[in-house]
């Protein structure tokens, strides 16, 4: 194996520290030192995650912090042309890989930087974890896609909200029932949606469970309810800001 | 960042769809530009040169590569002579090194190409002096295609006479 996917490995594996990049890539951008603080809230479709959010930023706001939002597929560039590829349903796994690639790397250069050296709160509905899940359900070569990612920035924080297969079918039937690429129908699996949303779902979280140790994800159980939840979130950022807030020895 | 991986996106679309099938059919792909010049592009706009390199790992080695290697004052001329007007990323304008087309075009392009000879020696390109006329380049061009050509299944089956 060559040497460049292990340099990115190791960061990512040897605890390389938050707010750093992951691995190689954008040596015209330097990021040290930088105020902001970046969270990440991932988890699968339908999860709760925009929920969450909604209620964390008003939070955050109301005890004086810069709140940012920034999500998956948000950015003004690539938004049109994934649109466009995935009502075609003919977007190749590369091509998919990398188109959402190109639009993760538009908003972290556009949004995310900027954000972090203005000292803002980003809060991120979905990180890379998604897209490295979705890719390799896909069975897109794992070391690759970590290569790949390798500059985007470590979160200071990763959320995972994390649920079972049940739970989650009842949510999201619930609230808006089941979309073509939440089941996974690209895969062909079958023609069943219910069966395929269930198959694909189910192999999303036992990727993004694989990832967990990885990349330090905070487990949240998301069967619970929203207050329970966000209670839990509060805590957990309320003790993270507060201790990056300290002055720090010099 | 972008910039690259919209390239490597266009560039993993015209692989998949126009030069993996005609390969498998055994046919001959005649590629104007292929991963070198992300390589030399993007790296010379500031991108990781092993992480561009990772990135296109997926692309199909090609048989034969030839570069087209001329001194930047030749390429200055032609481009000088052919247009009225420099294209805005061609000159590397959106680097900020001078407001000059002419002159950012020398300094984006003088790196572009001394990003070329790290990349002829790493991946082994066949160098094509394009400060020679046409009619030399194509000589050449032709002698190095020559080799693959002989070998390949389709040409052979064409030459063997039937029993
Ligand atoms: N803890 C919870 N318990 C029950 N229902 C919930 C919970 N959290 C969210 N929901 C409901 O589930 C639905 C999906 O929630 P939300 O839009 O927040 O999910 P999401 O993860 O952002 O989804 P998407 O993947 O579509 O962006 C909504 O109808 C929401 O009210
Ligand atoms: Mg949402």
């Amino acid at each position: 194996m060559s040497s460049p996917l292990h340099d990115s490995l190791d960061g990512a594996n040897g605890g390389i520290q938050s707010g750093r990049y992951y691995g190689r890539a954008i040596p015209y951008l330097p990021i040290d030192g930088y105020p902001g603080k970046l969270i990440a809230i991932e988890g699968t479709d339908g999860v709760g995650r925009s929920t969450q959010i909604e209620l964390l930023r008003e939070w955050l706001e109301v005890r004086g912090y810069g709140v940012i939002e920034t999500g998956w597929t948000r950015s003004p560039l690539m938004q049109p042309t994934i649109e466009l590829a995935k009502s075609s349903n003919t977007l190749n796994k590369l091509t998919f890989v990398l188109l959402y690639a190109t639009d993760f790397a538009d908003r972290l250069e556009k949004e995310i930087i900027p954000a972090l050296k203005a000292g803002f709160v980003v809060l991120s509905d979905r990180y890379i974890f998604t897209a490295l899940a979705r890719a390799g359900v896909r069975g897109v070569d794992r070391q690759w896609l970590r290569s790949l990612y390798g500059f985007a920035i470590a979160p200071h924080l990763v959320f995972y909200l994390k649920v079972d297969v049940e739970t989650l079918i009842g949510r999201v039937l619930e609230a808006r029932g089941m979309d073509f690429w939440e089941s996974g129908m690209d895969l062909k699996h079958g023609d069943d949606i219910y069966d395929s949303f269930r198959a694909y779902q189910n192999k999303l979280l036992r990727e993004y469970s694989s990832m967990a140790d990885e990349f330090h994800f905070r487990n949240i159980d998301a069967r619970r309810s929203v207050d329970t939840i966000q209670m839990e979130l509060r805590r957990q950022v309320a003790a993270f800001l507060e201790s990056a807030d300290e002055p720090r020895p010099e | 960042m972008t910039f690259s991986l919209l390239h490597a996106t266009d560039f993993a679309d015209r692989l998949l769809y126009k030069i993996i099938p005609p390969l498998k059919a055994g046919m001959i792909v005649l590629a104007d530009r292929y991963a070198y010049t992300a390589f030399s592009r993007d790296t010379t706009r500031g991108v990781d040169r092993q992480w561009v390199r990772e990135l296109y790992s997926f692309a199909v080695r090609p048989d034969l590569a030839l570069y087209f290697r001329t001194p930047i004052e030749v390429s200055v001329d032609r481009l000088m002579a052919r247009r009225v007007k420099l294209k805005f990323y061609e000159a590397g304008l959106d680097m900020g090194w001078s407001s000059n087309p002419v002159e950012s075009f020398r300094l984006f392009q003088g790196k572009v190409l001394s990003e070329y000879d790290r990349i002829v020696e790493e991946f082994g390109l066949q160098v094509i002096d394009a400060a020679g006329s046409i009619t030399e380049q194509q000589r050449m061009v032709r002698q190095l295609v020559a080799p693959h050509l002989a070998t390949s299944p389709v040409e052979m089956s064409d030459e063997q006479p039937v029993a």
